[in-house]
């Protein structure tokens, strides 16, 4: 086992000296909330991660979830684990003291998930996703509902869940088929199955409450018809929690995230599944988007936590192991440690500019979702749009450009990253899900090109190339950052004109051509967008290099300097291919056959 | 029931030790501080556990400058109601415990907890340092506490075995592993602690009759020798000739 997932350092960085997320007191709601909060929550978080939840990541893995005599078995230190963040009341905390949270900022919830996603995912997916559930009844419940759930789920004894996904409706939410049928009771009966729901049912806890999407009997087909219900596991008659008829058929077999369980639901199988109405009939859709758009950026976190986690495996990895000579010495000469090869060295840059950018970006998500949701006039419109824009960016980067990182962080061990003597292959094998999660890469290029870059006019990109300007003004003050400074605004001239181009390309040639390479458009938008992010970080390091600093802050900027620098001269020349690929006129995956795939 | 509970701050385990100032003082540039583990896992929480069984109050004292703010914010966010904080370089641990003491001495604690000892300098003194001065039984190294009525039954560690004693309150006990589970804050108690009053009171004079005249670190670890199984001969000339062990 490693001894370290996570810079408490840089998170601090980020916090304080980068992003001065301190300042959201200004806005009411905050005002309780200064460094000192901040500091205490960090070290809480960091205490219930070494103690809760990292010394068990890896059985968690090797003693996986299983299924037996109806029953989900987990392993024992789940149960630890979500009582501890439960009791530490880490469960909506960023809820209103009146509905029991703390009105934590979300920009410091972040930080703090951060750390327990990257201590163990497999532990924290759990309250987090109860959480959204929760968040999802006390924005748009009844007082009934919000009195009979939240209470129970926010202390950890009933576990929250998304129920969207059917057997023959993933992706394309508009076919599924689950039925609820109105009673003169006031609850409606719910038939149907749900798969791959995460956290969907384990022995140790009380109750699972289900948030649930289905159509009510007579609605329109298609999106506009589904409703959303609150189906737990047991329902109360008159004080006494019976079955309501929610059966698991089983969990699924897991490439990874073995201690995570993804259950298969059975429901109303004796016509006895109880479902209490969220909101208006037909508003589904609408109200699970707020709990999707959380985990999306959830998703995002685990990804980067997953990252980080790997990252510092391999990098003690890489100062312990002594192997093989650099270039030019001898034989006769003693091996060098392995992080002295160029090549290591640059797989693991990779791997720190990954997390570093990745984790940046979603605090600054979270911040703009503080702004959107406390902030006034201007502020909270502009925050509201870039918020929506980098969504997809937030998810999908951390998650894809995170498997590519540990795998560089299992490069890094050869042979040995490769078994299960280190961690490394279980973090390869967990962090893999997350690009699929909440809506593939695929879903979330679509929706950034097809809807986000595109929505109110194109001003939310019109906004975003106004904080990248920004950025650019405040790095004149630092001429070692011209070069990549110049570079960061060449790129985003490009992919404006390619927006422009492919926007053409919808009314010209079709829809479909307009998408078709949606997720290359994804991959190039990130491309500038963690580079935005990475450049925002060295300047910051380089005006704090400029003042007396001890000799660990002076490594620690300088770090900060070569990890953009990095990413400036080898990840973001990339984006030029992207460019050559968009613009070109040869329809390849347009025009194949199917027959020609053999 | 009315409880003491003195806190420390100490370096954080993996803090890179150094001296300044000639040798006699601790460096403490670029290092992190908590509370004293044994201060806070043990003495602390088993004083919010009989005030939970019995009412009462916890307060937690520290000596030391506006720098240990945030160890003793952490006491309140676990639970303790008020804290003092005598505002002093502690200089010693007789320092530290007769400025406890000295503020202790007309404010009726039942019980005085600390930890057993300080994970920096080890030296388990202050404990029964405040119980001379205060006239109070001092029992040590406590792993178990029960109270009835105002008579204490403590178990402590003793060399093989454990010891069991009863005293009548007031008394004071060093705590020791086991005595009781550690908390780590919630969020709730983390905002809570900052409406919770930090008394921060002058130091009375003491002529402390001892000084630090410097420090050393222990010598540097030396390099593995991997020696191949097949040479035994090589081992044991090792062993005699270099670590001197036979």
């Amino acid at each position: 086992m490693a001894d370290q997932y996570i810079s408490i350092r840089n998170l601090k960085f980020l916090l304080f000296e980068h992003f001065n997320l301190t300042d959201i007191n200004r806005l009411e709601n905050f005002k309780d909330y200064d460094q000192e909060s901040f500091e205490m929550a960090l070290a809480a978080a960091k205490e219930i991660g070494d103690q809760h939840l990292f010394p068990h990541y890896q059985i968690m893995d090797k003693e996986k979830a299983y299924f037996k005599d109806g029953e989900v078995i987990t392993h024992e230190k789940l149960i630890e684990g979500i009582n501890a963040i439960a009791e530490g009341g880490w469960i909506g905390a960023a809820f209103p003291y009146d509905d029991g949270g703390q009105q934590m900022p979300l920009g410091l919830l972040t930080a703090c998930q951060f750390i327990f996603h990257s201590a163990n995912a497999n532990i924290s997916c759990y309250p987090f996703l109860t959480q959204g559930a929760a968040n999802l009844i006390r924005t748009f419940g009844s007082d009934d509902l919000k009195n009979s759930y939240l209470e129970k789920m926010m202390s950890g004894e009933w576990q929250g869940t998304m129920a969207l996904t059917e057997p023959q409706a993933g992706s394309s939410l508009s076919d599924l088929t689950s039925s609820a049928t109105p009673t003169d009771q006031g609850h409606y009966l719910i038939e149907g199955q749900k798969i791959y729901i995460s956290g969907g049912d384990y022995k140790d806890v009380d109750n699972v409450v289900h948030l649930l999407l289905a159509r009510i009997k007579g609605a329109p087909a298609g999106t506009k018809g589904i409703s959303l219900f609150v189906v737990p596991k047991h329902r109360n008659v008159n004080g006494e929690y019976i079955s309501n008829d929610v059966t698991t058929a089983g969990i699924y077999g897991k490439m990874g995230q073995k201690g995570y369980v993804a259950a298969h639901l059975m429901l109303g199988e004796k016509e006895d599944c109880h479902g209490y109405l969220v909101g208006e009939p037909n508003n589904g859709l609408r109200y699970m988007f707020q709990m999707m758009n959380e985990a999306r950026i959830a998703t995002g976190l685990v990804a980067a936590g997953n990252t980080s986690a790997a990252y510092y495996a391999a990098l003690q990895y890489a100062n312990e192991r002594p192997q093989g000579r650099k270039p030019g010495q001898k034989g006769t000469t003693d091996p060098v440690l392995i992080i002295e090869h160029a090549d290591v060295r640059r797989m693991l840059l990779y791997q720190k500019a990954v997390m570093e950018g990745s984790i940046a970006l979603l605090l600054y998500c979270s911040n703009l979702g503080d702004l959107e949701m406390y902030g006034e006039g201007a502020e909270k419109a502009r925050a509201h749009q870039l918020f929506e824009l980098l969504t997809p960016i937030a998810k999908s980067y951390p998650s894809e450009a995170g498997t590519h990182a540990v795998s560089y962080a299992m490069q890094c061990l050869g042979g040995a990253g490769y078994t299960d003597d280190f961690p490394v292959e279980q973090y390869y094998r967990d962090i893999r899900i997350n690009s699929i999660y909440e809506g593939t890469t695929t879903i979330h290029g679509l929706d950034l090109l097809g809807r986000k870059v595109m929505m109110h006019g194109g001003t939310a990109f019109k906004f975003l190339i106004e904080e990248i300007q920004v950025t650019a003004k405040k790095a004149a003050d630092h001429p070692a950052l011209a070069s990549n400074t110049s570079d960061l605004i060449a790129v985003a001239k490009s992919l404006h004109e390619v927006t422009i181009h492919l926007g053409k390309l919808a009314s010209t040639e079709s829809p479909e051509v307009f998408l078709s390479d949606a997720t290359l458009y994804l991959d190039y938008f990130s491309l500038l967008v963690i580079s935005w992010q990475l450049l925002g970080q060295a300047i910051t390091a380089s005006a704090a290099l400029k003042n007396d600093s001890s000799e660990t802050d002076q490594a620690f900027y300088e770090s900060k300097l070569i990890t953009a620098d990095y990413f400036f001269e080898y990840e973001l020349p990339k984006s030029r291919a992207l460019h050559k690929r968009l613009i070109s006129e040869n329809r390849i995956t347009l025009n194949l056959k199917n027959h020609h795939l053999q | 029931m009315k409880l003491l509970v003195c806190i420390s701050k100490t370096p954080d385990t993996t803090a890179k030790i150094a001296f300044t100032n000639g040798d006699t003082e601790f460096n403490e540039e670029g290092v992190q501080f908590i509370m004293n583990p044994y201060d806070e896992w043990y003495a602390l929480v088993r004083a919010l556990e009989l005030k939970e069984a019995a009412g009462g109050s916890v307060t937690i004292i520290n000596v030391g400058t506006s720098a240990n703010d945030a160890v003793i914010r952490k006491g309140l966010a676990i639970g303790a109601d008020d804290a003092v904080r005598i505002d002093a370089d502690p200089k010693s641990s007789y320092f530290v415990a007769k400025q406890i003491a000295a503020y202790a001495a007309d404010k009726e604690f039942d019980v005085v907890l600390t930890g057993k000892e300080t994970i920096d300098f080890n030296g388990s003194e202050v404990g029964g340092m405040i119980a001379e001065a205060l006239d109070m039984p001092f029992i040590s190294y406590a792993t178990h506490l029960e109270m009835d009525g105002n008579v204490a039954k403590i178990t402590r560690d003793i060399e093989g075995g454990a010891e069991v004693a009863e005293v009548s309150t007031p008394f004071t006990l060093s705590a020791s592993k086991g005595l009781a589970e550690q908390r780590i804050p919630n969020m709730k108690g983390i905002m809570m602690s900052k409406r919770k009053p930090l008394n921060v009171v002058a130091p009375v004079e003491i002529s402390d009759p001892s000084k630090v005249v410097g420090y050393t670190l222990p010598d540097a670890k030396e390099s593995v020798k991997l020696v191949d199984p097949e040479n035994m001969t090589e081992l044991v000339r090792l062993l005699h000739e270099e670590a001197k062990v036979i």
